[in-house]
Order: structure tokens, then sequence, then C-alpha cells
């Protein structure tokens, strides 16, 4: 009887390290192709730090924070960059509703492409709050993807999302540290 | 048996003796203050307390910086300047030697008022059209570009107060901030969001090895910051005074550096800057005197207007950031806004009406243009530019020492790491004061030789009968006079204590071309409030809880009574106080 309680409970302790290190911890095998287009989905700064990365990675990829269904042309993944800054909108032009509307638009036409997205937070903690939330919660469910700065999912938002889609989230200390999952996320 | 006895006896006399003495010597000691730790939740209201002196600044070690300097003999000259170097290491996104400001001093033996303009100024080939582009304004020309960036003013400003009003020599007050670049601190989540903010331009102007990045990225909370080329800097203009910016290698490296980038600074523009001495602006509101900066620095004259319009109305009786209160307040604001843009400029090249605008009369004409239930559809015609509304930069710092001398002082670079443009090697940042000139070549403030551009900058102090009562001033931009005069009425009308004063939800609004914007708010004002003024016909936005789009102000409240000073520091930024 003891046995049987120990190999349990030894099973279920080994069950429940590999399920954290599949969604955590694994380093992505290629999924994604190249080349991609890195657009922003809020307007923060982060979306310049994902081309630094891309860059670094040696990506082909394209960058327009504005971008819309006709630059998704002759792309293979759309990468969007989340987090919302006011200040950021304001430079652009828009408020949240209208990004709201143009990162939509943007799904629908690579969904209908059959581009797949995947997901960057770069920003921690300062780019959580109601108004990125709201950014995050309607549109990670359309991921392929997600990689996400520790500091930024202290409350597990992004775990719980993720495992309710089946999507791959990797979780990194700190932006730089982005740079090899993301590399090796593409073929 | 016996001698064990004795022997325990013995030593328990001496431990009483060893007590009795230890509790003597500390009650015959000068009783210091019992100075609480801050909360660890940094919104929540904490007031520093000092009793014989007092720095309030936007950074911990720019405060602290301050206060070793009164502690060691310095009179509240000595200790601003060394808390605005201070703030130059810890603080460099927001002010530096490379930017301008004003500061107001209150010479207590003498008991004067003085204001002394550092503001920045156009360079000589500067002119309306300047940042016009096949008939449009170039907006990185005026922001990011060689020619945003205007002549200094911070490092003559600061040197001329300390040799007339200070004791210390220069080499001394800079001490601190050289060892805080050197050393470098931690940083704070505040300068991670900004240095992410404003990343972009750090890339375009630095490249990924700008000393204001960290490999290439921008720096997380928890990482440590140093600067050493600031700080060989520093050590250079310590040594050799302030002539080495003004006409040496730095200021050789600042031509080549605004050159670079597409700029117009000369040699001679470096050479022939000086800061002015001013007599203050002053206004009242009820018992109370305030005096403050003049224009360039508008703020202190538009917070004189503002409560010149709310002296008008029963505020206390409408209670704090009621329906009532925001409606008047923004009505108020978007007249104020409108004489912004028609009337000022620099009074070295314009004639402004300061009589008019800051009179009692004026002030009454308005009020009897506001509804009191609904927003007008339009405002005098002013040529306020609405970009402004963009900026949540600049910082503040405060002083008061033991011989009641008091220093309010607000200085910036302009937008967050100014221009993002660095001086070889040099560590410090460029300003891009030229966007605060008008995009409008008619406008009175369009850019023109040797200009000081419009600024919101309104640091103040105000007494009480004859006695300095607060010491106040904050960044924000646009929204400066509009933070300030809610914390002054927090305090006066609706009996807050400095920082719950300073803490208290903020709103803003302003016009355009005689239009009203929407009303900017903190999400903590109530859902109810926001919904009613809406049903009045108010655009409404929600910005965050705290939300540094509003200002970090920095505040002293003396209470000549208890012969206590009070220290309030915003948590919008990383404000911090320290007294003795």
């Amino acid at each position: 009887m003891k046995k049987t309680s120990i190999t349990l409970l030894l099973s279920l302790f080994l069950f429940t390290i590999t399920a954290f290190s599949l969604q955590e911890k694994k380093e992505p095998s290629p999924t994604f192709e190249q080349p991609l287009l890195i657009t922003s989905a809020g307007q923060s700064a982060e979306v310049q730090l994902a081309s630094v990365l891309a860059k670094r990675a040696s990506l082909d990829f394209k960058l327009s924070k504005l971008a819309n269904p006709a630059d998704l042309e002759n792309i293979k993944t759309l990468v969007l960059v989340l987090g919302l800054s006011m200040k950021g909108l304001g430079a652009a032009g828009l408020d949240l509703a209208k990004e709201k509307e143009r990162i939509s638009t943007l799904i629908k036409e690579a969904e209908k492409k059959k581009i797949p997205i995947l997901f960057l937070h770069l920003g921690g903690e300062a780019r959580r709050g109601q108004l990125s939330d709201e950014l995050i919660t309607s549109f990670l469910p359309y991921g392929k993807m997600v990689i996400v700065v520790k500091s930024g999912n202290k409350d597990k938002l992004f775990n719980r999302i993720c495992n309710e889609n089946n999507i791959p989230l990797i979780e990194v200390e700190k932006t730089i540290d982005a740079l090899v999952p993301f590399k090796g996320a593409f073929k | 048996m016996r001698n064990e006895g004795i022997k325990f006896l013995k030593r328990i006399s001496l431990l009483i003796l060893v007590s009795l003495f230890l509790s003597l010597s500390f009650s015959c000691r000068p009783r210091e203050i019992e100075v609480p730790e801050p909360p660890s939740d940094r919104h929540q209201p904490f007031n520093f307390i000092g009793k014989r002196g007092m720095v309030v600044a936007a950074h911990p070690l720019a405060a602290q910086a301050g206060l070793e300097m009164l502690k060691k003999g310095g009179n509240a000259i000595d200790a601003a300047v060394t808390t605005a170097f201070a703030l130059n290491a810890s603080e460099p996104f927001a002010s530096g030697i490379g930017g301008g400001g004003f500061m107001v001093i209150y010479l207590a033996s003498e008991k004067r008022v003085t204001v002394i303009n550092f503001r920045e100024k156009a360079p000589s080939n500067a002119s309306p059209e300047m940042f016009m582009d096949e008939g449009k304004t170039r907006e990185d020309w005026r922001r990011t570009h060689g020619l945003a960036v205007a002549v200094p003013g911070a490092l003559a400003g600061w040197n001329y107060a300390l040799s007339k009003y200070g004791t210390k020599k220069l080499a001394e007050v800079m001490e601190r901030a050289i060892e805080i670049a050197e050393k470098g601190f931690v940083v704070s989540k505040t300068f991670s969001t900004i240095n992410k903010d404003e990343y972009e331009k750090l890339l375009m102007n630095g490249g990924e090895e700008s000393c204001y990045l960290n490999e290439g990225f921008p720096f997380e909370p928890g990482d440590i910051f140093q600067n050493e080329n600031l700080a060989r800097t520093l050590k250079l203009i310590a040594a050799n005074g302030i002539h080495e910016f003004y006409k040496g290698e730095i200021a050789r490296k600042i031509v080549t550096a605004v050159k670079e980038k597409g700029g117009m600074i000369t040699s001679e523009d470096l050479e022939s800057y000086g800061p002015t001495e001013q007599a203050p602006l002053n206004g009242t509101y009820k018992d109370y005197r305030i005096f403050t900066n003049v224009p360039p620095g508008s703020g202190g004259l538009l917070i004189i207007q503002l409560l010149n319009i709310l002296e008008n109305w029963p505020i206390k009786k409408w209670g704090h950031n009621s329906q009532t209160y925001i409606h008047h307040f923004s009505e108020a604001l978007r007249f104020v806004f409108a004489d912004r843009g028609r009337y000022l400029g620099d009074p070295e090249f314009i004639s402004i009406p300061m009589d008019k605008l800051t009179s009692k009369e004026y002030a009454s004409q308005i009020v009897s243009k506001i509804s009191p239930d609904r927003p007008l559809d339009f405002y005098p015609y002013g040529k306020f530019d609405e970009s402004e509304d963009k900026k949540d930069n600049t910082t503040h710092l405060c002083v008061v020492d033991e011989e009641g001398n008091i220093v309010s002082l607000t200085q910036t670079i302009n937008h967050f790491f100014g221009s993002g443009i660095i001086p070889e090697d040099t560590g410090f940042l460029l300003n891009n004061q030229m966007d605060d000139f008008s995009r409008d070549p008619s406008s009175l403030n369009a850019p023109r030789p040797r200009r000081r551009p419009l600024s919101s900058m309104g640091p103040l102090i105000m007494f009480k009968g004859e006695k300095p009562f607060l010491i106040l001033g904050s960044p924000g931009g646009t929204r400066i006079f509009s933070s300030l005069t809610q914390i002054i009425i927090n305090i006066i009308e609706f009996k807050m204590f400095l920082d719950d004063a300073i803490e208290a939800p903020r709103f803003f609004t302003y016009s355009v071309g005689g239009k009203p914007r929407s009303i900017s708010l903190e999400s903590r004002v109530a859902e109810t409030i926001v919904k009613a003024l809406e049903a009045m016909g108010h655009e409404m936005r929600i910005r965050e809880d705290y939300d540094k789009y509003f200002g970090g102000a920095q505040g002293i409240l003396i209470l000549h009574g208890k012969k206590i000073i009070y220290g309030g520091a915003d948590s919008r930024r990383d404000g911090f106080g320290a007294g003795y």
C-alpha cells in the first residue's frame, strides 16, 4: 500500500515537472517560416525591441508599426508585439478602439492567408494593466506561440490563456533572453 | 558560596549602572526626529518630516545628496544645486547640464524672492520656418534632429545661483553627482519604463552602444546603471569651471554632435549664453500670496490666472473631484489655454499683458462666460500646439534650510531623454527644447534668434501672511499648472495634508483653436462622476491609476506653529524626501 502511494506521488511529481517544462522551459522546435512581419499591438516601443532581436537573430523581417492587411503580402509569419502605450497611440493618432480594429483586421487576414502568429510581450510589469490586459485577452488566443518577459506574467495571465488555447508559452527573465527562443522558433 | 553571591551582586550592579549610563546618555542627546520609513506601497500618502531642513526631489539619491549638503553647513542654494547635479546622474532622462529651467529663491534674511531664468535659447540662426519642409512641419526635426537642440542653460544657471547666493564652491556641490555616476545605482521601474518608451529615439541617435542602453536594450528594473562618461565630464567641469562646457572641449563636442545631426548651434551661441535674474511674478488666492517665475515659464502666470478664476466659486461646498468641480475647473482650463496661445512667448522680445492676465477683474469676466451645466463649444481663439499634449517629462526639487532660505527649482531637457543626442563620450543628453516653440511661423512663440521658447514650468513659493507656507513644483508639460493648482486647492479648500494632496487623483483638459478637448483623468475618479460629466457633454479619456502624464510633483509644507517641515514626493515618479 505504502509502496503504491510513493509510486503514485512520484509519478504525479514527475508528471507535473514534465508538464511545466513542456509549457515554459522547452526550447521551441523551429515552427515558423521567414520572412516575418513585425508589428505592434498597442503601439508600445517594444516593437522596436523586437526588430533589434530579429536583426541580431539574422532573420528576414519587415517592421511596420501600423501594419495593415496589404503588408502581409509574401509574409510567412506575423509577429505581434503586445503592450499598450497611450503615448504611442497618441503619436500614431490612434485610440484604443481604432488600434483594436487594426489588429483584428490584420489577424483576420493572417488567418485567411494561413499565416501563423507569434506573440511577444517584452515590456514586463509596466505593460500590464487594465488597458494592456484588454489587448492581451482579446488577441492572445490567436497565437501559435507566445514569448513573455517574466515580470509581465507575475499573475500567470499568459499561462491561463495559453493553457486554455493549447499555445506553447516561453517565459524569459529579461528582454535580451528572448533572443534564443525567438531565433529558435524560425526555420 | 558567599563569594559567588557577592560576584553575582557585583555583576547585577554593573549591569544596572551601564544601563543607567546608556539611558542617560541617550536622553541627553539632542532629540532627533523619528523618521518613519516610507510605506512599501509607494502610492500610499507619506509625508517626510524634518525640523531643520528638507530636500524633496524626483530620486532618493538626489534628495539624500541635498540633505548631506545641508548637514555639511551648505545653505538651501548649495543644497539645491547639489540636488540638481545629483539628478543629472540619478534621473538623467528628465534634466541635466544639457537642459535648462527656472529657480525661485527666497532669501530669509532679506525677506526677498528672486527668480533665476536659465531656460535654453534658440541658436542665432533660428528662424520661424526652420522646421518647415515643402510647406509641412517636420515633427522629427522638432524632436529628434539636431535642429531640435536649443543652447543649454542649466550649468550657467546653477553656477550663477551658487556664486551669488550659495556658500560652497562648484566642485563641492558636484562631488556626490560624480560618485553616483561612477558607482551607479539600481534601475527603478520608472527609469526602465521611460527607457523602453524612448528606446527608438535612443537607438536612432546613440545606436545600440548608447550609454543609456544596456548592451543595446533598455535597462530592466534591478539592473545597475552606471555612467562613467558623465562622471568624467563632471570632473572636467569641477576642475576647470563652467567655461569647459561653454567654451572648452565639451563645447566643441556639443557643436559637433548637433551639426552631425543636422542642427545649427555654433560655438558663439554657447559662449554667449547667460542666465537672467528677474523679479518674481506674484498673485493671491484668498489669504495666500504666491511667488513664481515669469514667462517664458508660463506655469506660474497660468496658476495665478486659474486660482483667480477658482476663487469665485464655492469649491469646498462642491467637494473634491465632484462633477461640478471637475466641470468648472475644466472650463477654466480651456479659457486659460486660449490665453496661453494668444499672448505668451519670450518677454525679452514681445510684450505680454501680464497685469491683465493676472487681474481679478479679468478672471471674473471668464467666470461670467462659463455655463454651470454644459461645456461651451467655443473658447476665445488660441494657437496652442496640440502636440505639446504628449509630454510628461521635466523634474522639480524643493529645499528649505535651517535659516529659512528656500529654493523651488523646475528644470528639464524637454522630452524624456531629450533629443537622444549625446555629445561624444560625454554621457549627458542634449535637450529638444526647440519643440516648445510654436509650429505657427506667425506666432509670438515662433522660433527666432536667441529667443527662449515658452514653457509650462511653474516653480512656486506660497506665503501665508509673512511666512512661507508651501513650496511646490512639478514636471508634466502643459499639465504642470493644472496639476499644481489642483494640489493647492486640495490643501487649502479640501484640507488635505501635503502628500494626500499630491497623490489625489488628477484630471486635465485644454482647448485648441477655441475648441474643447477631452478631459483626461486618472481611473481612480469614480465611474459615476465620469458618466455624469459625459452626460453634460464632455468627452472623457481614462488614463492609468497613477499616471505620470499628470506630472510628478514635489512639495514642502512648513507648519511654523509646530516648527515642523513636511516633504511630499509624487509616487507617479520616484519622488523622495530627506529631512533632518
